[in-house]
């Protein structure tokens, strides 16, 4: 016999997880960074004004 | 001070860390790859299917190395937890904390592709053997890290007490190792050596040493890559992190 079928799926396991233990770390990296943008954008916006508003 | 320790104390600091593993981890990715691809080419296509499993054994090319792999990421786990907790060094929680994914991954290819290798040789797909059992208790302990890692707010608090289930479980390594001659067990026994003389022929070992080579090159990419994205969420309130994200012209 050839058990080709268990071999096949035995490779596909293997495969699959390290398809995610690859791809997993990359979606952390980038929401990380995308967590650090949105939070430097929200910082930008809150600062007050550098120069006071005229009464002039 | 020597050029290594100078190495040592630099790659401490967290954004020399990030650019280290940023560059590092893609390299350490495709090298662990391409040595793979050589294993697997091996392994399906030119070794011999064994005289009495057929081509079912060619599946002991992925579980062998999955299972080594499972153990070593855990001593390694427990071996950062024990110098982050002795000498409170980040960067060890860092990488101790990053061991845990990628070892559980490897202890699910273990326990999966074993029994999918037991149904035709064993005739059922789970048996509550001594080896399989420890293998299990593994990928729960390696679950137990990542949930306590997780469950708690404070990074650091949450790498100490992780840590510790790190270094209490390694005890149960030498059980996995050994439990194949300590019990009357349903696995086999010792069948490849890495010292001394394996009990397969010689032709069917260069792909299963290039798998082991490989996985532990992947390892080590997916180490960084993991220790680098838990490093950028601890400083994520940093000058040098928000630089980093800033969109490139």
């Amino acid at each position: 016999m050839s058990y080709q079928n268990y071999v096949i799926a035995a490779y596909c396991v293997f495969a699959a997880v390290m398809l995610w233990d690859f791809i997993a770390p990359r979606l952390q990296v980038r929401q990380q960074l995308r967590a650090a943008r949105l939070r430097a954008t929200r910082v930008g916006k809150n600062r007050p004004n550098e120069f006071p508003l005229s009464r002039e | 001070m020597h050029p290594v320790v100078r190495w040592f104390h630099q790659l401490g600091s967290p954004p020399y860390f990030e650019r280290f593993a940023a560059r590092w981890a893609p390299i350490a990715y495709i090298a662990g790859l391409l040595v793979m691809a050589y294993g697997l080419y091996g392994a399906l296509f030119v070794v011999p299917a064994d005289y009495q499993q057929g081509d079912s054994f060619r599946i002991l090319y992925i579980h062998v190395p999955s299972a080594w792999m499972s153990m070593a990421a855990f001593a390694l786990m427990a071996l950062y937890a024990a110098i982050a907790l002795i000498w409170r060094i980040k960067l060890c929680e860092i990488l101790a904390m990053a061991c845990a994914p990628v070892g559980a991954a490897f202890t699910l290819i273990t326990l999966a592709t074993g029994s999918i290798w037991g149904k035709p040789m064993w005739g059922t797909w789970w048996d509550w053997d001594p080896r399989l059992t420890t293998e299990l208790i593994l990928l729960f302990l390696y679950l137990g890290v990542i949930g306590l890692y997780n469950a708690i707010d404070d990074r650091r608090n949450a790498s100490r007490a992780a840590g510790l289930l790190a270094i209490v479980g390694v005890a149960l390594l030498p059980v996995i190792h050994y439990s194949v001659t300590w019990w009357n067990s349903l696995h086999q026994g010792q069948t490849i050596r890495l010292f001394g003389q394996s009990h397969m022929d010689p032709s069917m070992l260069p792909p299963l040493w290039a798998m082991v080579i490989g996985t532990h090159l992947w390892f080590v990419g997916s180490l960084l890559a993991r220790a680098r994205a838990d490093n950028l969420r601890r400083e994520s309130g940093k000058d040098w992190v928000a630089k980093l994200a800033e969109p490139r012209a």
